[in-house]
């Protein structure tokens, strides 16, 4: 692909997800056998890897090995080459072009550079290749492949200094070749160049690497250790160069926060000094990172120059991945300083993280705070060490297992080969931490802000007289004070709103705006969790400093010389401080951030370059380290920046001079006051704000008498800081971003509607893509405000302007869904009458006057019209049609089984939304009316999500965000769960249900793959789609989706929606539906992956034409919600979340419900309305069937003659692109996907198990199970739910033991009467939404280790459990029980986040307990054996009591111990037993504070 | 937003009247107080919808949400100047408004409205009665002169918002009195005549100038005031009544509705009210018409002692509640009953009138009227046919015509100037300019009869208008634009 063609394909952008592992002697014994056995284990990893539309070629897999001496010198000698001894030289592969004379080239060029660096070219090997399994794209690519051998021509440095030369000779050579060589540089890559370490990688599949390369079966192959990675890429475009492992990491997961880390290492980069490398070397290493490569290959280069710079290996992976130190109160206080130390030098590289490292010595593996990625090991008795993403991975004799184990979130695991031993992460740590003395160096140098001393007086006093003019200036309205800063300053939390949004983008938009409004956050969808930062508050962190930051490479006590911040709201007192600060260390600077109000052409670009100049002049020159960039001399002759634009000037300025990381910024502005404002000045990198206009505004609310009198100036200030503080921590958390010194800088934002020049010049790097404003436009809307405000009117306006972006106002902000709009659909429905529909879609679609959406620019080519009777009719349309997910919960059951029968009656489909549905539903009506859902949501909170929920489906829909909230999760208030809601969704009435932000079993793209598998097993017969919300790479996700074997993809716009939620997600996460559907459509096709899935667009589908041009963008299927909603009576009302619905629709009050209105007809009137309507625009345009017009985007232009300047700077280019594809590229679904059912032992199962499935007769049956054998006792529990409806078969009648690793998803949705006793151990999702079954887990009774000390299970056991029962004798990992709502459950110890968000069900633990335990748990109850006496304090006690246990909770919990004993045989359990009343003692009950109201309040109601 | 589950609350109140035997005895304003708290709790009945439809149904665009709101936090300066910002006179629209808002309030899809026009009257009172309102004139003059022509309530507005925008503006008014319409087709048990004075003075002590007695057209030249002034704007009404060209038009006792009006709000502002003969007192009435005028007639006779009053109307019976080709949140076509009616009437639809009946000298003595049966056929106007052997003389003395305005009056001031009538003889303004340069209208003069709150609306659109075409830009608000449009 060019790169200059116009389209939406993201460029440079993939997500990797991946399966890793090594193994290792720790006694350092090099065999082949170490080898051998390291692939093993990546071949069965091969699920976790990934294949596009051609299943022979991988996206990548490789191994790094010890320097295999004995083998290279035989081969050598073969060569007629003499080796020096091991250590002597430097090897590694290289990938060279395949054409002799290009290949003659590079490697001329490769050996100057080894001269030229001092180094001996020894000579090469053709390493030998087998290419005949490979599939034709990684053919078409592959490189010549061969070893160098290079050693030094002058002395013999150390061994250290040999490696760093050799490093730079590698960092010089790569680029300096792809430079002089274009022809044929692309494909010189060097692997690897080392003296100890050695990779073998490729574009290959898992299973193919050991076929590929010859040189890994040789036994006289032998290393140590060995290092694999599988990787599963969201898309496929080939790159040899892209496999793992690097040099020294391979990892499984994502770095979020990848564009700041680049951007900050530019900056370090001016700063480098190291006595190691000389200054020359240093400069020919730079510039060290590469935003077109991949984050993992970016932090591997970091990796590797702080280790190369005299870091040991785990001291850099703690500097660069620090475990949540901010706020764990049980820390040590030297590991704290240790890791604030080096917080003032490094930015953590954030984001879900599995790496295993190595420098050839010592090998290990870390995990990032969050312990979102699957590690687990074993230990042997012969001194093997097996670390891999799955037990089992790698087969081995039970009866030499020592230790199984799993790496915890933020913790250090490290196999030492030359000391022979494992070193534990305390001792690790400990020995780090004290190397320096890291808390003195703090106390010495950094001051925190709350111990500065007060300025002498304050500079700017509140001017009530010039408020509201100065409010007209930034741009604040009547509604911003009512709708933002009063909930904010009373309650201390940001608003709810609801309904999505309907009103223009800020570009298509005739009003001025806030120009943050032009940038929209990112979030994070499949290929990396969002994260709760209400419940894992934990792992988040808030702090902030100013200061100067030194070199990275060195250590010393200055580097810690900062004023620091708790968060990064400034209250105006602590500017002062700042402003007037009296300090050696500190040198403040304020510089204006103002323009000449004159509207002549140029002037905001000139004052903006004064800034920077000025900025860099006080730093270099005035050797000030504090920049205060204010907008505080604002007045009628100047105007204010938009802060911005300075932010985003100032930073990239800063970063190309090198002089970023010299000061500290912090921003003094006007026009800041919500949460999106704040994310937008700290994503591109302020330190600190102060928003004193929001503040002032917020005093005199309160003194107007706004607000509740009772509340003071201060308590209101200190209320909106934690609002935006909160809603903050959430705007990082949709990214999976945990601390803001990662998101600091990261630029996580597209923008929509800016120039180049301006993105070029502020914004550098981040996603534009349809051009916009200039500089002289962003001045414009500035003065229209300036004019407003400070023009001299002869009577004043004495008040701010509505506003009209929440609620609909006539002077406001122009939305789709009006007055009019609203009831010209309603009659047209009610009334049959399309006629008065067409009066309706005249007002959507006729945007001349005013712009509403991105299409409204668009219209069609002339093409030759056919005549109406020659389209398709609607019922052939019907079918793709969905109504959106909406749960029943959320509407009322009225609304929702409305919709429901109206889809049924015409063939569409309903989606039941996340809550579960009521079994009644699933038989037809006598009358031939059907309430059941087709579509069956699997959503985060997986509420009522049995096997027979999903066993009663036509399609089976993963909700990976939505459009109102992407990246957020969702909370369903205790009084809206009224007792038939709390039936559907298996909790317990009028307590709260939470959704958490990510599915608990999706934290990558592999996951996601095991879901769809998991779904599939659970109803082979449904349609499996996943529901992604547009924003950039939506694309290259929907890629990965289609390679998980997804049927569909959903790409909701941002602006629809109908759930509750905060008011800044409604509008500012996520892009317009036009964007991400062409992009998602480009990129399928670009991968000829188009042909596999359906796409399908929802968000404010509103008339025939909307739907012609989602198809034209390529969409075959449609959603409607909100239209079906004002179908059936919904009038806007956007108080959803209140439960005051007037119509009906949106409440659950009895009495509300009674209004509900709505007829199936009205909701079919629509749909067919809209389907006559496109067939008038397929007639017009000469389709006859819809399939034809899919991805016929050049059918679509850009109007003409667009009357609203700002819209008219857009270039929708790239949107309207058709790409380009052979022939044969299918453009819509032709090709089923794969269903990967055919081999899975569930189909030896159900064979066995035939009688108990026909008649109930008891069945019994033994098997050996592996890693690769993945939900297990799924697909056999979906044919008992099919038969046996909710309540399964007898308890035991399907009794199966099996022996040996079980694969993920071991027993997920297992309905009853089904049995499943493993001997063994077992991987994630263990028993995930049980459905009824009994799950007995024991280790391999020959097995020597103590089954209570070890890992046995994995992580996220019983996700969304229903019921059932298990007992685990031994270890689980994180978040044991998660939303788990009725599994009974007995397990020896747990880890992080135990009983998070549970709802129903028992947890006995009888051994240890992780942090976090039962965040955000609302039901349910857990009994812990408290056995060092510290549980509560592992608790979040946000929800629970701790309380001691009642007679009739010790016999219930005796009765489950015995349980354990009599199912496992468990050690402890009968030692308890032997000492109960003792062992009683030791238990604490957790529980929920409003299920103990609940169950007092039915134990009344009941008598 | 006040409270969330107000609705569910609280059931409709509003301040009851006196007595109709009690209040027929004066021409006072007769509704009682209601509490604070009470008003309190109807505004917290308002919902604060996403979609105010009250918001779009009043033809001012007042920012009624905003307004309940602010009145439920009891802030009176913020909610009467969120009222004004869109209405300058609200102490008009709330005695006098149909109040189409109430009619699209989303409360009103199943149940009682929130109180609007009340709160509306109450906070503009209530503002007077804490001093709130005060004469505000503008900083600054532009020096541009401006003639508004009539003083009904589109003149009124228009003045009030050019002064604003620092213009001296002149009102010129061919009655003795200010007010147009409201001040003499208005009943006082309506709208007292102070109301309309102390607005009156306000704008005087604003800077606005008024000329009473000055007949544009007659007294001044059309063509001098278009050149004396940089702007002029047409606002004289729809002056001209229908008429009911039958037999028996001539008989002493038929008088057009607004002429028996005026007479009885002269008597009681002191004024000579001329025609003695012109008063219902013991006469049997009829009032032929059934809208808001002819409900003044009823109420007005009834004060003045009529013996027997009817009320005919032409159209059908409207049915009581909605019917499926009316929906909401559109105007409600249903049977609407003024405190006039109840005050006591015979009402008849569906009766033609056919014949004035006379006696020898020419007194009116009786109607002869017959039943009517509608006839509806798709895409052609509505007919009626009489229904036979319906036909019936009932007795009367007093037969009031109220049965509309045709036009403005187009002799004088129109015909001089020159400006383009439409069909309907009303004046053809697009965005309120006539076809003469710096001739500006507005009101029933340019958009036809219609109500009071349309006149204000007028009005202040118009003035928007002017003031750009005077500056080139403005300030003045509008109902549909914000003052931060880019384009």
């Amino acid at each position: 692909m060019k790169e200059n063609e116009i389209n939406m394909v993201p460029k440079h952008l993939e997500y990797d997800a991946c399966g890793i592992g090594f193994v290792a002697h720790l006694k350092g014994n090099k065999t082949h056998k170490v080898v051998d056995d390291a692939i093993t284990m990546l071949e069965n990893m091969q699920h976790r890897g990934g294949t596009g539309y051609e299943p022979n070629t991988g996206d990548g897999a490789g191994i790094l090995l010890q320097v295999p001496h004995e083998f290279c010198a035989e081969e050598c000698k073969r060569l007629g080459l003499t080796l020096p001894d091991f250590g002597g030289y430097g090897t590694g592969l290289i990938f060279f072009p395949q054409d002799i004379e290009h290949r003659k080239k590079v490697k001329q060029a490769f050996a100057a550079l080894c001269e030229k660096f001092g180094f001996d070219l020894i000579g090469f090997r053709k390493v030998p290749t087998i290419n005949t399994a490979l599939g034709d794209i990684a053919k078409a690519l592959e490189p010549c492949i061969e070893q160098v051998f290079v050693k030094e021509n002058s002395y013999l440095h150390d061994l250290g200094t040999f490696e760093r030369r050799l490093f730079v000779l590698r960092r010089y050579s790569n680029p300096y070749i792809r430079k002089t060589i274009p022809e044929a540089g692309s494909y010189f890559y060097i692997n690897s160049l080392s003296y100890k370490t050695i990779v073998y990688k490729g574009q290959l599949n898992a299973d193919q690497l050991r076929g590929y390369y010859p040189d890994l079966s040789d036994s006289h192959f032998k290393s140590a250790l060995a290092m694999v990675h599988s990787r599963f890429s969201t898309n496929t475009f080939p790159n040899w160069k892209l496999a793992q492992p690097f040099r020294f990491i391979a990892h499984n997961g994502e770095i979020n926060t990848i564009r700041g880390n680049i951007n900050w290492m530019k900056s370090y980069e001016s700063l480098f000094r190291s006595s190691l490398f000389t200054k020359e070397e240093i400069e020919n290493i730079l510039p060290l990172l590469d935003e077109n490569q991949s984050d993992s290959s970016n932090l591997d280069k970091v990796v590797e120059l702080l280790l190369l710079g005299g870091r040991s290996l785990p001291h850099v992976m703690m500097m660069l991945i620090p475990e949540a130190w901010e706020n764990d109160n049980e820390m040590q206080d030297p590991k704290k300083a240790f890791y604030e130390y080096h917080s003032s030098l490094m930015e953590p590289w954030d984001g879900p993280a599995s790496i295993c490292f190595t420098d050839g010595k010592m090998i290990g593996a870390c995990l990032d705070r969050n312990g979102l990625r699957p590690s687990r090991y074993c230990i042997t008795d012969d001194d093997f060490i097996i670390m891999s993403s799955e037990t089992g991975a790698l087969p081995v004799d039970p009866t030499k297992v020592v230790v199984k184990g799993r790496l915890e979130p933020g913790k250090i695991f490290i196999a030492d080969l030359e000391q022979g031993r494992i070193i534990s992460d305390e001792e690790l740590k400990k020995e780090i931490c004290s190397r320096k003395p890291y808390r003195e160096w703090l106390t010495q140098n950094s001051v925190a802000i709350e111990d500065l001393p007060d300025p002498t007086h304050l500079i700017y006093e509140p001017n009530p007289e010039t408020l509201l003019q100065r409010q007209q200036a930034f741009g604040f309205s009547y509604e911003d004070l009512k709708v933002i800063l009063s909930p904010m300053m009373t309650t201390g939390h940001e608003p709810i709103g609801s309904m999505g949004h309907d009103s223009p983008i800020a570009i298509l938009s005739k009003q001025s705006h806030h120009l943050t409004n032009y940038f929209k956050q990112q979030f994070a969808q499949v290929s990396n969790p969002p994260m709760d930062s209400i419940r894992e508050r934990n792992v988040m962190a808030l702090f902030s400093s100013v200061g100067k930051t030194l070199d990275i490479l060195s250590e010393k006590p200055t580097h810690c010389i900062l004023i620091e911040f708790k968060q990064p709201v400034l209250t105006n007192q602590y500017l002062e401080r700042i402003r007037s600060v009296m300090h050696p260390n500190f040198r403040t600077k304020v510089i204006d951030t103002i323009f000449p109000a004159n509207s002549e052409p140029g002037t905001l670009e000139i004052a903006l370059n004064k800034i920077c100049q000025d900025a860099e002049a006080a730093i270099r020159f005035g050797s000030y380290n504090i920049l205060i960039f204010s907008d505080r001399k604002a007045n009628k002759d100047f105007a204010p920046i938009p802060s911005i634009l300075v932010m985003g000037a100032i930073q990239q300025h800063l970063i190309d001079n090198g002089m970023r990381v010299r000061c500290g910024i912090i921003i003094e502005a006007g026009d800041v006051r919500e949460v999106h404002h704040f994310a937008t000045l700290i994503g591109y990198g302020a330190n600190a704000i102060n928003p004193y206009m929001a503040f002032e505004s917020i005093t005199a609310l309160r003194k107007n008498n706004l607000i509740d009198d009772k509340i003071t100036d201060e308590q209101a200030i200190k209320n909106y800081i934690n609002a935006i503080d909160e809603g903050l921590l959430k705007v990082f958390a949709k990214m999976g971003i945990s601390t803001l010194r990662s998101y600091h800088g990261s630029q996580i934002f597209e923008i929509v509607g800016l120039s180049s020049k301006v993105v070029k010049k502020c914004f550098t790097g981040t996603v534009s893509r349809i051009e916009g404003l200039d500089f002289n436009g962003i001045a414009k809307e500035v003065l229209i405000r300036q004019r407003l405000a400070y023009e001299q009117k002869p009577t004043e306006i004495n008040r701010l302007l509505v506003g009209g972006l929440y609620s609909w106002k006539r002077k406001g902000e122009t939305h789709l869904l009006s007055p009019d709009t609203v009831s010209l659909l309603q009659q047209a429905v009610r009334n049959s009458d399309y006629k008065t529909y067409k009066k309706y879609t005249e007002k959507i679609n006729n945007q001349r006057d005013h712009l509403f959406t991105l299409r409204g620019l668009l219209e069609f080519k002339d093409r030759k019209p056919i005549l109406l009777e020659e389209v398709e009719p609607v019922e052939k349309i019907f079918r793709r049609f969905a109504t959106g997910a909406m749960s029943f919960g959320s509407i009322s059951y009225e609304a929702h089984s409305t919709i429901a029968v109206a889809m049924n009656r015409i063939g569409g489909k309903s989606n039941s939304g996340e809550g579960g549905e009521d079994e009644a539903r699933f038989d037809r009506k006598p009358n031939g009316d059907w309430e059941r859902s087709a579509i069956k949501q699997v959503a985060s909170g997986r509420f009522g999500v049995s096997i027979h929920y999903l066993a009663n489906a036509d399609e089976l829909q993963i909700k990976i965000a939505q459009g109102a909230k992407p990246g957020e999760g969702g909370q369903l208030p205790g009084y809206k769960v009224d007792e038939w809601i709390a039936r559907v969704r298996n909790s317990t009435p009028g307590v709260g249900l939470i959704s958490p932000p990510p599915h608990h079993d999706i934290y990558s793209i592999e996951d996601l793959k095991q879901l769809i598998f998991d779904l599939r097993n659970a109803n082979p017969k449904a349609r499996i789609s996943v529901k992604l919300v547009s924003e950039y790479g939506v694309g290259t996700i929907a890629a990965g989706v289609a390679k998980a074997h997804a049927d569909a993809i959903l790409v909701s716009g941002f602006d629809g929606g109908t759930g509750a939620s905060p008011v800044s997600s409604i509008r500012h996460a996520g892009l317009p539906w036009e964007m991400g559907i062409s992009e998602a459509h480009q990129t399928l096709v670009a991968n000829n992956l188009r042909s596999r899935v359906v796409l399908q667009a929802d968000g404010q589908l509103r008339t025939g034409r909307d739907i012609a041009i989602a198809a034209l963008l390529g969409a075959e299927e449609w959603g409607v919600a909100t239209g079906a909603l004002i179908s059936l009576g919904c009038i806007m009302m956007r108080k959803c979340h209140s439960n005051t619905c007037p119509v009906g629709v949106a409440t659950q009050d009895v009495n509300l419900r009674k209004k509900f209105s709505g007829k199936p007809e009205h909701v079919i009137n629509f749909v067919r309305f809209l389907a006559e309507d496109l067939r008038e625009v397929m007639a017009q345009l000469g389709f006859h069937t819809v399939d034809e017009m899919i991805g016929q985007a050049d059918v679509l232009k850009v109007r003409e003659n667009i009357g609203n300047w700002k819209a008219a700077s857009l270039n929708l280019a790239p949107i309207i692109s058709k790409y380009p594809a052979a022939h044969n590229v299918g453009l819509y679904k032709q090709i089923d996907q794969e269903k990967e059912l055919g081999d899975v032992l569930d189909v030896t199962l159900i064979e066995i198990s035939k009688d108990a499935i026909e008649s109930g007769t008891k069945v019994k049956g033994e098997f050996n199970i592996r890693n690769v054998n993945r939900a297990t006792g799924t697909m056999l529990s979906y044919h008992i739910a099919k038969k046996y409806g909710k309540n399964g078969l007898p308890d035991d009648t399907i009794h199966i033991k099996l022996n040996g690793s079980a694969g993920q998803s071991f027993g997920a949705f297992g309905a009853n009467g089904m049995t499943l006793e493993l001997e063994g151990d077992a991987n994630d999702y263990f028993g995930k939404g049980l459905s009824g079954a009994r799950i007995i887990v024991y280790p391999d009774k020959r097995a020597k280790f103590i089954p209570s000390e070890n890992a046995l299970i994995g992580n996220v056991a019983f996700y969304g459990g229903i019921k059932g029962e298990a007992y685990i004798r031994g270890m689980a990992g994180q978040r044991y029980c998660v939303r788990n709502s009725g599994v009974t459950t007995v397990v020896e110890g747990v880890g992080a986040h135990c009983c998070e968000y549970m709802t129903g069900g028992i947890a006995v633990i009888l051994g240890i307990t992780g942090k976090n335990f039962a965040a955000g748990m609302s039901g349910g109850i857990a009994y812990v054996n408290d056995i060092d006496g510290n549980f509560e304090s592992r608790c979040n006690m946000g929800t629970i009591l701790l309380e001691q246990l009642e007679d009739s909770d010790k016999v219930k919990l005796k009765e489950l111990i015995t349980n354990h004993l009599n199912y496992t045989g468990s050690d402890v359990a009968q030692n308890m037993l032997a000492d109960w009343d003792n062992a009683v003692k030791k238990f604490v009950k957790v529980m929920p504070i409003d299920y103990k109201a609940a169950l007092k309040k039915l134990l009344i109601v009941n008598g | 937003m006040g409270k969330t589950t107000g609705f569910l609350e609280y059931n409709r109140e509003t301040p009851l009247p006196k007595e109709a035997k009690e209040r027929i005895k004066d021409y006072k304003e007769f509704y009682l107080k209601l509490n604070e708290e009470k008003l309190n709790q109807q505004a917290a009945r308002c919902m604060d919808c996403g979609i105010p439809f009250c918001h779009h149904g009043c033809p001012l665009g007042n920012n009624i949400p905003d307004f309940n709101d602010k009145v439920y936090t009891q802030d009176w300066l913020g909610a009467y100047e969120m009222l004004t910002s869109t209405n300058n006179f609200p102490e008009f629209t709330g005695r006098i408004c149909p109040a189409p808002c109430e009619v699209s309030c989303v409360l009103a899809l199943d149940e009682a409205p929130t109180a609007i026009e009340f709160i509306e009257k109450s906070i503009v009172e209530k503002a007077f009665e804490l001093g709130l309102v005060k004469a505000q004139p503008p900083q600054f003059r532009t020096g541009k002169r401006v003639a508004v022509i009539g003083s009904g309530p589109a003149g009124l507005a228009a003045a009030d918002q050019l002064n604003k925008a620092g213009h001296w503006v002149i009102v010129f008014e061919r009655a003795d009195q200010i007010g147009g319409l409201l001040r003499y087709g208005i009943p006082d048990f309506k709208v007292e005549k102070y109301i309309i004075d102390r607005r009156v003075n306000l704008m005087k002590e604003e800077g606005v100038a008024f000329k009473t007695n000055a007949y544009i057209g007659i007294d001044i030249p059309a063509q001098q005031l278009a050149s004396d002034f940089d702007a002029v704007v047409l606002c004289g009404g729809s002056t001209i009544p229908r008429d009911l060209p039958i037999h028996g038009r001539d008989f002493k006792g038929v008088h057009y509705a607004m002429d028996f009006l005026t007479r009885q709000n002269r008597i009681i502002a002191g004024l000579p009210a001329g025609d003695e003969a012109l008063t219902a007192k013991d006469k049997n009435v009829v009032v032929i018409g059934g809208g808001d005028t002819g409900a003044d007639c009823v109420g007005t006779s009834n004060r003045q002692g009529a013996k027997s009053i009817t009320q005919i109307e032409l159209l059908e019976k409207p049915p009581l509640t909605r019917t499926k080709d009316n929906p909401w949140p559109n105007w409600s076509n249903i049977l609407r009953t003024s405190s006039s009616h109840v005050e006591g009437c015979d009402r008849m639809w569906s009766a033609v009138t056919k014949e004035f009946i006379g006696d020898e000298k020419g007194n009116l003595t009786g109607i002869r009227i017959a039943d009517i049966k509608w006839v509806k056929r798709p895409n052609e106007p509505d007919t009626f046919v009489e229904i036979k052997d319906t036909e019936r003389i009932i007795p009367c003395e007093l037969a009031l015509l109220a049965i509309g305005f045709m036009h403005p009056q187009r002799a004088g001031l129109l015909h001089d100037l020159a400006v383009n009538l439409d069909k309907r003889g009303n004046i053809v303004a697009p965005k309120y300019k006539t076809n003469i340069h710096k001739v500006f209208t507005a009101g029933d003069m340019h958009r036809g009869q219609s109500l009071v709150v349309w006149a204000i609306s007028e009005g202040r659109e118009a003035a928007r208008e002017v003031d750009k075409f005077l500056m080139g830009h403005s300030f003045l608000e509008s109902k549909d634009s914000s003052l931060v449009d880019v384009v």
